[in-house]
C-alpha cells in the first residue's frame, strides 16, 4: 500500500500523515488519462484544441463537445470526466450571466477564473462531496484591458494563468513543443497547425481509439468572441500536421541512413 | 431571559396578517412610460413602428429612447408602458439568446415562441399581483411566415394583421384597419404607419415626432435609426383650435 | 468481502482515478434487456426487447412516450427510469405551456444527464442504474441520444444498449450507411433484425416480447408524432422481416457480451 494512502485516502477531508490529500490526487488521475487538450495564448488571441476520443463510429461528430461557450467573450475546453466538466461549464455560465447582470460589463477573465476556482475548491473540502475529475482551460477576453487570457483550472481548485498549457495523456510532449514556440509572435492561424501537430504527435493510430480534433478560439478574427474554429481551417491544420509528421519521420529515416 | 422593557422585533413579512396594517402592495402604476407601438403585416413580412419618447407623467423626460428591439435573428419586440419593466423583459430575452448561443446546436426561438414566452412571463407576474407594466408587440418572420402578436400587462395575448397599443388602439387602429389589405407592399405599409404616427403626434400629448421604423422579413430584422416625421400644423383646427367656440377642443 | 476499499461509496476516487460505484451502475444497464434506436430520414425508430419476469406476469414495458415528439427506451432499473421519465414529461409539458412549442431534445437530454451526474458527486445519493435511448424529432431534425449512469450522453446515428447489445451493435454498424435515406418501414425492419440478435439463446423474437416506437414528422399535424407498437400489433412488422434465427443466434454466440462500457470516458 506504499503507493496509495493506506486508509488515509478515502475522503477529501482526510490528510495523510505527510500532509497530502489523496482523494484530490486521485481525481487528478482521471484528467491525466484523458484525451489531450492544448491551449495557447498567441499574439492575436487564444486557441484551444482537444483530442475528442470517439468510442463508436455511429457517434455523431458533434456529439459530446469538449469545448463550450460560456459567454460571448469566454469559453472553455476540458479534459477528464465529461459529465463533471458540464457542471463546471454550467457554473461558469452562471457566473458570467450574474456578473454582467450586476455590473453591466462582461466578466473580466481574472474574476471568472477566481470564482470558478472557488467553486471547484469547494468540492475538495467536504466529506459528502468528491473533487471534480476534470481540468478546465478558460479562454477569455478582458474588455477593459483589451487583453486575452488563458487560464487552467485543476481539480484541486488551483487556477493559474498561462501562455501555453497542455492537459491529458499527451501533456508532456505537448508542453515541450509549446516551449519551443515564440508565443509573442505566433498568430492564431499558425497556432491551429501547431496544436494539430502536437495532438497528432502523441496519437498512436494502432493503439489509441479514433478521435476528432475539436478546436475553438477567441481572437481578432472572431472579434474576440469565443467560437468553434471553422471546419475547413481544422481540416487544413490536420493535413498540414500529418504532412509535417511524415516529413519528420522521413528525416529520422535519413538520419538513420547517415549513421 | 428578557430584558425589562424589551419589545420583541415585529416581523415585517406578515404585514397583511395584522388587521391594522395596510395590505401589501406591489406596482400599481407605471412611472416612466412610452406611448403607442404600431405593427402591421405586409406582403414581405411585418413592420413595427414607435416614437422615441419616454414620459415622466406629463413631462417629456427622455427623447431618444429605443422602444423596439431585435431579439434573435427573426423577432422584434416593441413596448409601450413602463420603460424599466421593458428593459427587464429585454434582459430576459437576452437570456434566451445567450442560452441558444451557449448550446450551439443551431436552434433559435421562432417569433411565435417568443410571443408565447412573453405571454407566460406577463401572466405569471400578474398572478403575483406584480405585473410588468407594458403592452408588448411581437413581430417576426420565419420559415416564410410573418407573425404579429400582442401581450399586455395582464397576460392577455392575441394575434392580428394590424396591432396598435396605447393611444394608438384608439387613434391609429381605425386608420390601419381601413387601409390594410393582405398584399399591401412595403412602401404602402411604411406610408400607412407614418400617417398613423403623425396622427398620434397631433393628438396624443405623450407622443413625439421622432420615430423608429422596423421590419422583419426573409432577410432578417432591421431597426431604423430615429428620424423625424413631417408634420403640417396649418390645418384650421390647429390654427384656431376652438374656432371661436368655447367648446370641447375644436374637432 | 469487497473487491476494493474504493468501491462502496460513489464519492470516492480509486487511486487510478476511477469511480467504481459509477462503473457498477453501468453494469446494471447491461443487465437490462436490450433496446436499440436508429435515425432515418426525418424519423427515429426504437426497438426494445421486453422481459416476462415470470410465466404468470405480463411483459415489462420498455418504451415510454415522453411527449408527442419524443419517446424513450430504457435498459436497467425500470423504477429509476420512471422517475427520469416523469421529470422529462414534466419538462416537456412546461415547455409547451411557456413556448407553445415542443422542447428541443438536446436541451432536455443535457438536463437529464446533469441529473445523473449530480448523483455521482454526492455521498447521500446513488447513481441511477438505468440507461436511456431518447428518440426525438424537433426543430433541428431527428435525433437519437443515449444517456448513462455516469452522466455522459451522446448522440448517435444508431445505437444499442442492454444485455447482448453487442450483437445489435454489430448489426447496426454493418448497415449504418444504409440508414440515412431510410423511411419508417425500412427502419423498423432493420430495428427488428438488429434486435433479433439480442434474444436469449433458447428464445425467439416474437410479438409478445418485441416492441417498436416510431417518432416521425406528421405532415398533417404539422409536427412530430409518436407511435408505440406493442403486443399483437408487432406481428405484422415481424411478418415483413425474415429473421434467420439461426444466423442471429450464431452472431450472438460469436460475440461475447459488450466490453465494459467506458464509465470513465474522458
Amino acid at each position: 500500500m506504499a503507493s496509495t494512502g493506506a486508509g488515509y485516502d478515502l475522503s477529501p477531508t482526510t490528510f495523510s500523515p505527510d500532509g497530502r490529500i489523496f482523494q484530490v490526487e486521485y481525481a487528478t488521475k482521471a484528467v491525466e488519462n484523458a484525451g489531450t487538450v492544448v491551449g495557447m495564448k498567441c499574439k492575436d488571441g487564444v486557441v484551444l484544441g482537444v483530442e475528442k476520443v470517439m468510442l463508436s463510429k455511429m457517434l455523431l461528430p458533434s456529439s459530446n463537445r469538449r469545448v463550450a461557450t460560456v459567454s460571448a467573450h469566454a469559453g472553455v475546453a476540458q479534459a477528464g470526466l465529461a459529465a463533471d466538466g458540464r457542471q463546471v461549464v454550467a457554473r461558469a455560465r452562471e457566473e458570467c450571466d450574474n456578473y454582467e447582470e450586476v455590473y453591466g460589463i462582461p466578466i473580466p477573465p481574472t474574476v471568472l477564473a477566481q470564482r470558478l476556482s472557488e467553486y471547484v475548491h469547494y468540492f475538495t473540502i467536504h466529506g459528502a462531496l468528491r473533487p471534480f475529475g476534470t481540468s478546465t482551460m478558460i479562454a477569455a477576453y478582458d474588455e477593459r484591458e483589451k487583453a486575452h487570457q488563458l487560464y487552467v483550472l485543476e481539480p484541486t481548485g488551483v487556477c493559474l494563468r498561462y501562455f501555453g498549457a497542455a492537459l491529458g495523456k499527451g501533456r508532456q510532449s505537448a508542453k515541450s513543443e509549446i516551449e519551443k514556440l515564440d508565443l509573442t509572435t505566433l498568430t492564431c492561424r499558425d497556432a491551429l497547425k501547431e496544436i494539430a501537430k502536437m495532438i497528432y504527435t502523441c496519437y498512436d493510430e494502432s493503439k489509441d481509439k479514433p478521435f476528432i480534433l475539436e478546436m475553438a478560439w477567441l481572437c481578432e478574427e472572431t472579434k474576440f468572441e469565443y467560437q468553434l474554429v471553422p471546419q475547413d481551417l481544422i481540416d487544413a491544420a490536420e493535413t498540414w500536421a500529418k504532412k509535417e509528421l511524415e516529413e519528420d519521420d522521413d528525416d529520422d529515416d535519413d538520419d538513420e541512413m547517415a549513421s | 431571559m428578557l430584558f425589562a422593557g424589551h419589545e420583541p422585533a415585529r416581523a415585517n413579512n406578515v404585514v397583511s396578517s395584522s388587521p391594522s396594517a395596510p395590505p401589501r402592495q406591489h406596482t400599481s402604476r407605471p412611472i416612466v412610460t412610452g406611448t403607442s407601438v404600431l405593427g402591421i403585416k405586409y406582403k414581405d413580412g411585418v413592420m413595427l413602428a414607435a416614437d422615441t419618447l419616454a414620459s415622466y407623467g406629463s413631462l417629456a423626460m427622455f427623447k431618444d429612447v429605443q422602444r423596439i428591439s431585435k431579439t434573435g435573428s427573426y423577432t422584434l419586440v416593441g413596448a409601450s408602458g413602463e420603460m424599466s419593466d421593458y428593459h427587464a423583459i429585454l434582459r430576459k430575452l437576452e437570456g434566451l439568446e445567450r442560452d441558444n448561443l451557449n448550446a450551439n446546436d443551431g436552434f433559435e426561438h421562432s417569433p411565435v415562441e417568443i410571443y408565447s414566452y412573453l405571454r407566460a412571463v406577463m401572466y405569471q407576474a400578474r398572478n403575483k399581483f406584480n405585473p410588468l407594466w407594458n403592452s408588448l408587440v411581437v413581430g417576426g418572420y420565419k420559415d416564410g411566415k410573418a407573425f404579429l402578436g400582442s401581450v399586455d400587462l395582464r397576460g392577455t395575448a392575441y394575434e392580428d394583421d394590424v396591432i396598435a397599443t396605447g393611444f394608438g388602439a384608439h387613434l391609429a387602429l381605425p386608420i390601419m384597419r381601413a387601409k390594410w389589405h393582405a398584399d399591401i407592399d412595403e412602401g404602402e405599409a411604411r406610408a400607412l404607419l407614418e400617417d398613423c404616427l403623425r396622427v398620434l403626434f397631433y393628438r396624443d400629448c405623450r407622443a413625439l415626432d421622432m420615430v423608429v421604423l422596423s421590419k422583419a422579413t426573409a432577410d432578417g430584422t432591421l431597426v431604423s435609426d430615429p428620424y423625424k416625421i413631417e408634420t403640417d400644423w396649418s390645418s384650421a383646427s390647429f390654427v384656431v383650435p376652438k374656432a371661436g367656440e368655447d367648446g370641447d377642443g375644436g374637432w | 468481502m469487497f473487491r476494493s476499499q474504493y468501491d462502496t461509496d460513489v464519492t470516492v476516487w480509486s487511486p487510478q482515478g476511477r469511480l467504481l460505484q459509477v462503473e457498477y451502475a453501468m453494469e446494471a444497464v447491461k443487465q437490462g434487456s436490450a433496446c436499440l434506436g436508429i435515425v432515418g430520414e426525418g424519423c427515429v425508430v426504437l426497438a426494445a426487447l421486453k422481459r416476462q419476469p415470470n410465466e404468470l406476469s405480463g411483459y415489462q414495458r420498455k418504451l415510454l412516450k415522453i411527449d408527442e415528439h419524443m419517446t424513450i427506451a430504457v435498459a436497467g432499473l425500470n423504477a429509476d427510469a420512471r422517475t427520469l421519465a416523469k421529470t422529462m414529461r414534466t419538462e416537456c409539458l412546461n415547455h409547451r405551456y411557456v413556448y407553445g412549442a415542443p422542447l428541443q431534445g438536446a436541451r432536455l437530454v443535457l438536463d437529464i444527464a446533469d441529473k445523473y451526474q449530480r448523483c455521482t458527486q454526492m455521498y447521500v445519493r446513488r447513481p441511477y442504474g438505468v440507461g436511456l435511448l431518447v428518440a426525438c424529432v424537433d426543430a433541428t431534425g431527428p435525433h437519437l441520444y443515449e444517456t448513462c449512469p455516469s452522466g455522459n450522453y451522446n448522440e448517435y446515428v444508431a445505437v444499442a444498449i442492454g444485455a447482448r447489445a453487442q450483437s445489435a451493435k454489430t448489426y447496426l454498424e454493418k448497415h449504418v450507411d444504409a440508414f440515412k435515406g431510410c423511411g419508417v418501414d425500412e427502419l423498423c425492419k432493420h430495428a427488428l433484425k438488429g434486435l433479433a440478435g439480442c434474444v436469449a439463446g433458447d428464445k425467439e423474437l416474437d410479438a409478445a416480447s418485441a416492441s417498436l416506437a416510431i417518432v416521425s414528422f406528421d405532415a398533417a399535424a404539422g409536427e412530430a408524432a409518436t407511435q408505440i407498437i406493442e403486443d399483437g400489433d408487432v406481428q405484422k412488422y415481424l411478418d415483413t422481416v425474415e429473421i434467420d434465427a439461426a444466423a442471429a443466434q450464431a452472431e450472438n454466440m460469436a460475440v461475447d457480451d459488450a466490453p465494459a462500457a467506458d464509465a470513465m470516458e474522458t
